[in-house]
């Protein structure tokens, strides 16, 4: 019995090593460029397969693949750094936010292109002898990845705290204006943090690669994710708190599965993170508040004057996308219906992350919540589809807005992670909830759409409702927008504490931002449920929040119109160019980064 | 007569859609004290910005020792020989005392002479030399004004540009900086000093400009100045009573 | 009568450095105190810890009779306190017109219920709904913006539906005072209202302000043009350093050698600099 707890406890230390080799990164990352880097996993992942490629294709012992690892890794840091980030040095301030996460979704797919979406092994480089100790027993590879973790920790601290680059990533990270009133090159040391995070990055991945003997491409995320809940934990910034952070983490995670099972592990994790926020935004190891800097005005989104288009011009397109089903093309339908379902979600988010500034990165939940509640609602209670999908926007609105509470008084990147913990945890409940859920089996069997007996399971009756719900959602929003609501979320986004001291209080008016954007959203999900009469776990899954985003980036934030031209865009665009399946994902993340470069304001410009 | 030290000629900058300075042209003599006076937002922190390279003037040239160097980076603008008091002193509070003096090193590399230049500072500055090892940030006000002093000193330039060093200060402290500013340029190197407070500056100063709303709206010796009634009008606004 | 505002030993610390050490004053109704000092006196901070946006860390504010003592800034808008920010904290994608109906938000009916969950859903209801009341209420506001903006004759009424970002400093400082004026405010505090603005705006400006006491607006002014402080204040405080140094009519405290010293350079006590800075020219 003690003994198993020993084995818990060496596996929760060599976890916690791993996830500070990541965690670091963040925090250097942070501390210089005050930025939370989305794209961090998708680092780890390079190194891991860069490893498994050094191994398997040129036999390279352990060290030479460590090194590799670590040229190749810091090599792709200096590039994120110089090709995808300096460039939006003076954007607003968002912008290198969603660029790392761009460059996320670019990685990933390289790595999936090259190396196929299939897991791989890799090779274990280290003998496979354990020693007991106590009841429990440690291996030579928890050995190699503590000595990895403490020699890491050991050669970065001589170098920030000996070394004339290392006072200069200090001196940058406490005030880079006034490091470069003494002569630092601040984009230099940039650079240098990049290449540092990024190799450390990489040696994780491959270190993960070989304690669980498997990679695959779709880790990233993952990765990304625990080592920023690594960060919160230690205090964004705060390098040595990162490791703090991550030892707990991998600790607590360890202990979890020991208690309560294997399934439950990324719940504690995502738990933890939101408690973090609510309690101890600063980190365990940090008690500062200060007060928010002034502004400058307006520099959240990109300035723009968003374009005017005529109301008859709308009526026209909403006329013409009625005639649509007359066409009699199916598949042109099918998609429409697509774009359509989407249009929805992106309304919601374009009003949560344009309107008031939230850049909701957990948005696919509130879908997910919708589209359980409605087929539940229909499936268990048998209410109608009619009213079961109402019913779930209702439920939605209701839940994501009680969920997102606790984040109601962050800012900036804080609400981006509090979202995107938020949104993994409705994906957990929903994985481990079995008895209200069916658990990972999913939900089948859901009802068709069907209003009042009028069967709408067609191609056509789908994409007829849903136009004629989005025409009503989005009438609604405009409205909203043009009432004194949408005059508050915007002076809310441009500058909370002016806005706060005019009587607009954050919660209140972000409570019915959510609850709006929660209903449009679960009625998206609801409808897209009943659509394709199974949904799981993962039919929702963050990829889809990513996306929204995009959509609502392109047609530009906070726009009605531009949320609807970006979804369609976006949805129907590939598949006119099908040949490109494969490199979709690519395209979107292409798109993204370009869009966020050259034209920030989006399509139809931001409001 | 030789060139001047530093120049700015005919700068109109601008902060956003807003314009900052109107055709600036001012001049920082060799070994002399210079103060440029102004209200808040008269544009003088901006003048500051514009030397130092943190921001990019519209038009207009920034002259320095003889050489162009408008739109440089900060870092290189260092480099050719201009040390910075940031406003509100801007010290690297969680690093040590003695890293901070370090810090304003960081474009030299010869050992010994900053070692050498370490302990002359620490001369101007005794009450630093008993808390090397302290944490900026925990020090007083006074105190933090006096290392950026010294840490803008460790770099060895021939000019020192200082935005508001008396704002926040004690009175002991106000005038202990002036003093010490003194005698940074008694030992020949020269003082750029942008200042809210016009008799206090003027008083060490050789030459005086006063700022407002990013036009120069009087000039001259700061004995001049200080004796020239217009200067409450240019400077502390409004018509005359 | 009780004092509008009643500020009674407000201390804060940030890290090594005292903003404010003892700060301690009283505002009667119609009155006008201006707050001078040089810069980093504490005067801005002694703002944040009035206006709810800053905690103190020692010390009591009374504002119409009632403890706000660190009381949210939402509150103390309701309450009737209006304030400008030193930077001129616009809302820079919304218009000038939106800038200043953001000011009436706490008059709004809508607004109002401050029961929870019920209040913001009947308040949502009304914005989606929008009955003729609520219409009248809106094109009441607007018509009430538009009389607040034209105090700045045409500075800014040809410029309602210019986004804020796109305005001079100058406008972007008017704007924020119809903003406040918008509140319809019983305390207005106002800092450095014409900094950044030439001789010609600044009278402007010290006109409006002057009108706004003559309509018996009580005020909390922070400037550093002593012109204008010596032409409208009914009471000047003087801070450096955190502390009040003195306070009085704005005929002693020019005379005060403490002021002088403190505002105008040490190096100038008594001599012919400060004559000249501080006396009106004859």
């Amino acid at each position: 019995m003690l003994g198993a707890w020993f084995d818990y406890t060496v596996n929760g230390f060599v976890i916690g090593n791993i996830y500070a080799l990541l965690a670091v990164g963040l925090a250097l990352i942070y501390g210089v460029a005050n930025l939370v880097n989305f794209a961090h996993g998708s680092v780890y992942v390079v190194g891991a397969y860069v490893g498994w490629a050094a191994i398997t294709y040129l036999g390279t012992p352990l060290p030479v693949t460590l090194l590799c690892v670590v040229v190749v890794c810091a090599l792709v840091g200096v590039g994120i750094e110089r090709l995808g980030l300096r460039p939006l040095h003076g954007a607003s301030r968002i912008a290198p936010l969603l660029a790392t996460i761009g460059i996320a979704l670019v990685l990933d797919q390289v790595v999936q292109l090259i190396f196929s979406p299939d897991p791989r092994a890799v090779p274990m480089q280290v003998p496979d002898w354990r020693i007991t100790l106590g009841g429990g027993t440690i291996g030579a590879l928890d050995l190699l990845i503590a000595g990895i973790g403490l020699t890491s920790a050991a050669v970065l601290y001589g170098f920030l705290r000996f070394t004339k680059l290392g006072w200069a990533v200090r001196a940058t990270a406490q005030d880079s204006d006034a490091a470069k009133q003494m002569g630092v090159d601040t984009d230099r040391v940039n650079l240098v943090v990049f290449a540092i995070a990024s190799a450390l990055s990489g040696i994780s991945g491959v270190l993960v690669g070989m304690y669980y003997n498997q990679i695959n491409p779709a880790m990233s995320f993952e990765a990304t994710l625990k080592g920023i809940v690594a960060l919160i934990i230690g205090g964004l910034g705060n390098v040595p708190g990162a490791i703090g952070g991550s030892l707990i983490l991998g600790l607590t995670e360890s202990y979890g599965i020991a208690l309560f099972g294997t399934s439950y592990r990324n719940l504690f994790a995502f738990v933890l993170l939101i408690a973090m926020l609510v309690w101890r935004p600063n980190g365990l190891f940090a008690a500062r508040r200060s007060l928010p800097p002034e502004p400058m005005t307006g520099t959240f989104i990109a300035r723009s004057r968003p374009l005017k288009v005529p109301s008859w011009a709308v009526a026209v397109v909403i006329l013409l996308a009625a005639l649509l089903p007359l066409l009699d093309a199916p598949y042109l339908l099918q998609i429409g219906a697509n774009s359509l379902m989407y249009a929805m979600l992106a309304l919601s988010l374009t009003l949560v992350a344009g309107t008031v500034g939230q850049v909701s990165l957990g948005h696919a939940a509130l879908l997910a919540i919708g589209g359980y509640a409605s087929g539940l609602l229909a499936l268990d209670a048998g209410w109608p589809v009619a009213v079961a999908i109402p019913a779930a926007g209702l439920i939605t609105a209701a839940l994501g807005t009680l969920l997102v509470f606790p984040a109601f008084r962050l800012t900036g990147h804080y609400v981006s992670i509090a979202t995107l913990g938020i949104g993994e945890i409705v994906s957990l409940v929903i994985l481990n909830w079995t008895g209200l859920t069916r658990g990972a089996i999913g939900l089948g069997g859901i009802p068709p759409l069907e209003v009042f007996g009028y069967d709408l399971g067609s191609v056509q009756g789908t994409y007829w409702l849903c136009l004629v719900v989005l025409v009503l959602l989005a009438l609604l929003q405009v409205r909203l927008l043009n009432s004194h609501l949408g005059r508050s979320w915007r002076a809310i986004r441009d500058d909370s504490v002016a806005a706060r001291s005019y009587g607009v209080s954050g919660d209140r008016y972000k409570a019915l931002a959510f609850g709006y954007g929660g209903f449009a959203a679960g009625i998206s999900g609801a409808i897209t449920a009943h659509a394709y009469s199974y949904i799981n776990h993962e039919t929702f899954g963050a990829t889809i929040s990513i996306l929204a985003l995009t959509m609502v980036i392109l047609g530009g934030l906070g726009n009605v119109v531009g949320a609807v031209l970006g979804a369609t865009l976006l949805i129907a665009l590939p598949e006119a160019f099908r040949f490109l399946a494969e490199y979709r994902i690519l395209i979107y993340g292409i798109v993204l980064l370009l869009l966020i470069r050259f034209r920030p304001q989006g399509l139809m410009g931001t409001v | 007569m030789s060139a001047p030290l530093l120049r700015l000629e005919a700068i109109n900058s601008f902060y956003g859609p807003v314009q900052v300075h109107f055709d600036l042209s001012l001049v920082v003599e060799a070994g002399q004290i210079v103060c440029l006076l102004g209200g808040n937002a008269s544009g003088k922190s901006t003048s500051m910005k514009t030397v130092l390279g943190l921001q990019r003037p519209g038009s207009g040239k920034v002259w320095f020792d003889g050489a162009d160097i408008t739109g440089l980076p900060t870092p290189r603008i260092i480099r050719s020989g201009i040390g910075s008091v940031p406003e509100a002193r801007r010290l690297f509070g969680a690093m040590t005392v003695r890293e901070n003096l370090l810090m304003g090193a960081y474009t030299r590399s010869d050992k010994p002479g900053i070692a050498a230049d370490e302990d002359r500072v620490l001369g101007l500055f005794p009450r630093l030399r008993e808390r090397l090892k302290q944490r900026a940030g925990t020090m007083s006000g006074g105190e933090q004004q006096m290392l950026a002093m010294a840490r803008a000193l460790m770099g060895r330039p021939k000019l020192i540009c200082m935005d508001e060093p008396t704002m926040g200060l004690s009175p002991l402290f106000v005038d202990r900086v002036l003093e010490l500013i003194q005698a940074i340029n008694r030992e020949g190197v020269t003082i750029f000093m942008v200042e809210q407070n016009a008799s206090l500056a003027l008083g060490i100063a050789h030459y005086g400009y006063v700022l407002q709303t990013g036009r120069i709206a009087l000039e001259g010796p700061a004995a001049a100045l200080l004796r020239d009634p217009r200067i409450r009008d240019a400077y502390l606004g409004g018509a005359a009573a | 009568m009780a004092p509008i505002l009643e500020v009674r030993g407000l201390r804060k610390h940030f890290g090594g450095v005292t903003a404010v050490a003892d700060a301690t004053l009283d505002l009667h109704e119609g009155e006008l105190l201006s707050i001078i000092g040089p810069n980093g006196a504490g005067k801005t901070t002694l703002f944040n810890l009035i206006s709810g946006l800053d905690l103190p860390d020692a010390g009591s504010v009374r504002l119409f009779g009632q403890d706000a003592t660190g009381a949210p800034p939402e509150r103390l808008a309701g309450l009737g306190m209006a304030r400008t920010f030193q930077h001129g904290r616009v809302f820079g994608n919304l218009s000038v017109l939106d800038n200043v109906l953001v000011g009436a938000h706490s008059r709004l009916r809508a607004v109002k219920p401050a029961v929870p969950i019920i209040g913001p859903l009947l308040e949502f209801a009304l914005a989606a709904i929008r009955p003729a009341a609520v219409r009248a209420e809106e094109a009441a506001l607007r018509a009430d913006a538009i009389r607040i903006l034209s105090v700045f004759g045409d500075r800014l009424i040809p410029r309602l539906d210019h986004p804020a970002f796109s305005l001079s400093y100058a406008n972007r400082r008017r704007v924020e005072i119809a903003r406040a004026l918008a509140l319809h405010p019983r305390l207005l505090l106002l800092d450095e209202p014409t900094a950044g603005m030439n001789q010609t705006e600044t009278v402007e400006m010290q006109e409006v302000v002057a009108d706004l006491k003559r309509s018996g607006l009580t005020i909390l002014l922070i400037e550093h043009k002593l012109e204008m402080v010596m032409r409208l204040s009914d009471r000047v405080i003087v801070m450096d350093n955190g502390n009040r140094i003195a306070e009085g009519l704005p005929q002693e405290v020019r005379r005060d050698p403490a002021v002088i010293e403190a505002y105008l350079g040490h190096r100038a006590t008594g001599g012919a600099a400060a004559g000249a800075a501080v006396e009106p020219a004859p």
